[in-house]
């Protein structure tokens, strides 16, 4: 919303905006409800789902918190929370432009420089399905796109 | 140059470790004609024509030994950044930067560069046992600058990348360009090592070598006789 106002701004200078120019306003006017409600479920339920998350991945695959003997579980959960309040904020601001911009282009640079890519890929893959558990179908609607945007970003093997 | 400006976000926020949006990593001050960055170090917006300006004028000035001007620049530039990038990192990660797991030192230390548009990096490490490795940049501010001219041109990259590792790692690195943007390429490929291996890779790109025949003869050993 943010990055698209600003990109209107700029775009109408001098004029005003037309219908078609302002539509993206008026949805996110009109969707701001489910929005909030959703935000507020995700801070709600943040770490049931992530919980969830973690014990879903263990399930498929036992070896995925473990590198080399060491224990990753209380990094990956303190990396999952971060990203989990990003998407939280894109969400309320309908502005993936911005997660992507000032999170996940940066995480993508760490996640591959630890080797984390594989985990990443699942992580995002298996918190949609716990999160389709969890919150209405409306309020995954908004969240899983963000959710796939980061498995996509940080789970991809360059 | 460090200030004492500083930024609202990191005043709020020190520790806050993804800063590096355009909004976040740089804080404008029209009123003092200002950009300071996330470390307190003063940034200038410069065109292409500025960068043209600098090689083209270097070249007038003092022929071909530009090419070695820049590196030794770059090299100052980069021993420099070594200092300044540990101050910064063990503030922001209450850690010392050689406890750290290396990879992810590496780019922290690049990603202001990144911000400040030097373009992003690939660093390949396979080889470092055998004491060289490769580091890729995309989209170099120099060879996008001056388009295709048929050989390297980002000399300052080189020399940044030769005096960044030799105060990392505490021994002496040189550095050469081996594929760049300007000869047509994608992205440019820089070769860090030892002085022996740089002479003997610019032996064989003067002879006509590409990157991967370079790359195919450091790993098998051949060393110039």
């Amino acid at each position: 919303m943010l990055s698209q106002l600003e990109r209107l701004s700029r775009e109408v200078d001098g004029r005003y905006a037309s219908d078609a120019e302002l539509t993206f306003a008026i949805d996110y006017v009109r969707s701001f409800n489910l929005r909030l409600q959703t935000y507020q479920k995700l801070q709600e339920l943040e770490a049931t789902l992530i919980q969830q998350t973690y014990a879903k991945m263990r399930s498929i695959d036992p070896t995925v918190f473990n590198t080399g003997g060491v224990d990753l579980s209380g990094k990956w959960k303190r990396d999952t929370l971060r990203t989990m309040r990003y998407v939280a904020t894109a969400v309320l601001m309908d502005d993936a432009d911005t997660f992507r911009e000032r999170m996940l282009l940066w995480f993508q640079t760490l996640m591959r420089a630890f080797g984390a890519q594989r985990s990443c890929n699942l992580t995002y893959q298996v918190m949609q399905d716990v999160v389709k558990q969890y919150l209405t179908t409306p309020q995954a609607d908004l969240v899983c796109p963000l959710l796939e945007l980061s498995r996509r970003v940080l789970g991809t093997i360059a | 140059m460090a200030t004492e400006t500083q930024n609202p976000l990191k005043r709020r926020y020190p520790k806050k470790h993804n800063h590096y949006g355009f909004q976040d990593f740089f804080q404008f001050d029209p009123d003092k004609g200002t950009i300071v960055d996330w470390n307190n170090s003063q940034n200038i917006l410069t065109t292409e024509d500025f960068i043209v300006g600098l090689v083209e004028g270097l070249q007038e000035e003092v022929g071909d030994a530009s090419a070695a001007t820049m590196y030794t620049i770059g090299c100052e530039w980069g021993q420099k950044d070594a200092f300044f990038f540990e101050k910064w990192f063990e503030q922001e990660f209450d850690r010392n930067m050689r406890q750290t797991n290396l990879m992810f030192l590496l780019e922290t230390w690049w990603w202001p560069f990144t911000s400040q548009g030097w373009g992003r990096w690939e660093v390949d490490m396979g080889d470092r046992r055998q004491g060289f490795m490769f580091i890729n940049i995309f989209d170099s501010a120099v060879a996008r600058t001056l388009g295709d001219v048929g050989k390297p041109v980002c000399y300052l990259y080189a020399g940044l990348f030769a005096g960044f590792f030799t105060e990392l790692v505490k021994k002496q690195l040189s550095c050469i360009e081996i594929q760049c943007y300007s000869m047509g390429e994608t992205y440019c490929k820089f070769l860090l090592g030892g002085q022996d291996r740089i002479d003997a890779a610019a032996f064989w790109l003067n002879e006509g070598a590409t990157a991967r025949d370079i790359e195919k003869r450091l790993r098998t050993g051949e060393v110039l006789r």
